[in-house]
């Protein structure tokens, strides 16, 4: 309580010396706050732009694996004829039963069955390539938003409604109502009326997706009401891999795919740029725990006098030591609370700089309580850790030293 | 009178490779409510045993007993309580804290012990700053007051804890003239009014010969002990003239 006191006493009565020290505290928490920041909303941009728009986990069944009609006995050589099944789809056969289970895990924020494969537009001499999509239009829209991005026409197939890219709409000239041919690898083909053209802002999927509904995607290749995939999201995207394991336990005969697994090369980048960033900032605290351990090493010699004469009135070693902690942890917590204002500041300023020059924000940076309350508990805690040495040092001062020499 | 202090043949060697010896074998009584003059040199040992009997210094071998306890056996955290509870302080250079206002400074030994100070103490503290004469600044940051002002703030902070023993190393050797005899005077009537005992270092004759008693030191040793009131005022003058206390009052204390 008294020893509160002293401390706080000391620190003010210290004006300029305080004043610089938190100075250099708050400048080194805001940069950490920043770059923290900067760094993480530029990953959680970046994730979100590789699976905002995608499944995060992905359920197929693996393809079939060729294997010899007659087993190798042991020793015994047995001539066989193996014939590659390539291009055979295996459909997920208990897929209404697999999605009802899903559901009930509570896992997922989308599930959507599909039924995919190749085929191609002609047109004329013209043969492209497509992707025919079929989907539950309700839970594919959930998951590609697909609704708000239809530039004209309506939102539904059913049929033979389509719904075709833009890239491709317009490599066909077709518009609404128009009519394109489809063949698919089994040799069926089929004639589709569009009724309407999306723009889901890729060339790649507006240049070769085409969505049909469901059950006419299962008709076209003969699955028999079988899907293709399943595509999942989740709330928490990181979770993907964990639940990829779990879903691999429980249902064995499907393969289980997560986006990390497809996405590795994103992954291990972010996972250097975070690591760089920690080491920063990690540099950035340290040099303002050694500020703060630096400037108490001054207020020891300077308060010599001061220690001297509360130890000579029977302020106990401990006590005398806890001054200066406290001193460290007040410098800490004030300098890091600063920081975090000054951060946050920093980053307002970034963000409209940004704006101004650049017309759209590129990315945005979201400000995390967390992250701020994290920040002030190291940076208290780093000052009350630079405050031990010279805490010790103070506690350790013999009196006499200061009462003889005056 | 019951005795207060009892020391048993201290001795103090400084050094561990040149052993320079401070103290060579000191034995003393005090009795409670005593005022008692440590005269001497320079160098003469009287500061190093005014901090032994202070507890902030050991000495090297002997035992002190305050009130029949031995001080020495004891921890440094029952020291510095021993100090906080039964000693009083008066330094030569004052020692106020420049940190806080003429009444904190009064008021911290109790603060050190309870950490807050309410009510009856403030009273008391501001009681004591009155007494000493300094009333009208008690609220001013120990700076600002002149030196007389500071010591006389250093003497009511040794009261406030009504301490048994009060040590006061040289307490006008800072002071002009004029101010030291006031402080002088202050401390005498403070021993007679609260029956504290005083145990006063100083180089100064006038306020030896207005003590109870005078223990002379020099190169370690007692080498005179005498009460004022055995002889006459001129005797104790005459006594007390040729003793090594004629070095200038700003010369280096001991």
């Amino acid at each position: 309580m008294f020893n509160l006191h002293v401390a706080f006493r000391f620190l003010r009565e210290g004006r300029s010396q305080t004043a610089l020290i938190l100075f250099g505290i708050t400048l080194g928490i805001a940069v950490q706050v920043f770059l923290n920041s900067l760094i993480v909303g530029l990953q959680r941009n970046l994730i979100e732009q590789t699976v905002g728009s995608s499944p995060h986990l992905t359920a197929s069944m693996p393809d079939l694996v060729p294997s010899p009609l007659l087993p190798a006995e042991d020793g015994k050589p047995v001539l066989t004829r193996v014939v590659s099944n390539e291009g055979n789809v295996k459909p997920i056969r208990d897929g209404a039963f697999l999605i009802d289970q899903l559901r009930k895990t509570r896992a997922f924020t989308v599930i959507n069955p599909v039924a995919r494969g190749s085929g191609f537009v002609l047109q004329g001499n013209k043969s492209l390539p497509i992707v025919l999509q079929g989907f539950d239009l309700e839970a594919a829209d959930r998951l590609y938003e697909i609704r708000s991005r239809v530039t004209s026409g309506r939102f539904e197939v059913g049929g033979n409604k389509v719904l075709v890219g833009k890239e491709l709409a317009a490599k066909l000239r077709l518009d609404i109502g128009g009519s394109l041919r489809i063949t698919v690898p089994s040799g069926a083909t089929d004639l589709f009326t569009v009724g309407g053209i999306f723009d889901l802002e890729s060339q790649p999927v507006n240049e070769t997706w085409v969505v049909i509904s469901l059950a006419r995607a299962q008709i076209l290749y003969g699955l028999e009401g079988g899907l293709t995939e399943i595509e999942l999201q989740v709330d928490d995207v990181f979770s993907a891999a964990r639940q990829a394991k779990d879903l691999r336990r429980s249902f064995d005969g499907l393969q289980w795919l997560s986006w990390q697994e497809t996405n590795a090369a994103l992954l291990s980048a972010l996972r250097s740029q975070s690591s760089s960033s920690y080491m920063i900032q990690l540099f950035v605290l340290l040099s303002v725990t050694l500020g703060i351990a630096s400037v108490l090493a001054v207020s020891v010699v300077q308060k010599s006098r001061q220690i001297g004469i509360l130890k000579a009135l029977g302020t106990r070693t401990r006590s005398v030591g806890r001054i200066f902690i406290v001193q460290g942890a007040v410098l800490g917590l004030a300098g890091s609370l600063l920081g975090t204002l000054a951060g946050w500041g920093l980053i307002k300023l970034f963000m409209t700089l940004r704006t101004s020059a650049g017309g759209a924000g590129l990315f945005p940076i979201r400000v995390e309580f967390g992250a701020l309350a994290v920040s002030v508990a190291v940076a208290t805690a780093a000052g009350t850790l630079a405050a031990f040495l010279p805490a010790r040092r103070a506690a350790r001062l013999n009196p006499i030293e200061v009462i003889r020499n005056g | 009178m019951a005795e207060l202090l009892a020391l048993r043949n201290i001795e103090k060697i400084y050094g561990r490779v040149v052993p320079i010896p401070a103290l060579r074998g000191v034995s003393l009584t005090v009795a409670e409510g005593e005022y008692t003059a440590l005269i001497g040199r320079s160098g003469s040992g009287k500061s190093t045993l005014l901090n032994i009997i202070g507890t902030l210094d050991r000495p090297t071998s002997g035992e002190i007993a305050f009130d029949g306890r031995d001080l020495f056996a004891q921890d440094d955290d029952t020291l510095a309580l021993f100090r906080n509870r039964s000693l009083g302080f008066i330094f030569q250079y004052h020692y106020l804290l420049p940190e806080f206002t003429a009444q904190e400074n009064v008021l911290l030994p109790y603060r050190i012990f309870h950490g807050r100070a309410e009510g009856a103490v403030v009273r008391r503290a501001r009681e004591l700053i009155d007494r000493v004469g300094v009333g009208r600044r008690m609220n001013n940051r120990s700076t600002t007051l002149s030196g007389g002002e500071q010591q006389r703030i250093a003497i009511a902070r040794a009261l406030i804890n009504n301490p048994r023993l009060i040590l006061a190393d040289e307490p006008t050797g800072n002071l002009d003239h004029e101010t030291g005899e006031a402080v002088k005077t202050l401390l005498r009537e403070i021993n007679r009014e609260m029956k504290t005992t005083f145990l006063v270092v100083t180089h100064d004759r006038h306020i030896a010969a207005g003590c109870d008693r005078v223990v002379e030191i020099d190169d370690g040793r007692i080498v005179s002990d005498m009460r004022t009131a055995d002889f006459s005022e001129d005797e104790n003058w005459r006594r007390l003239a040729p003793c090594h206390c004629r070095e200038r009052r700003d010369g280096p204390s001991a």
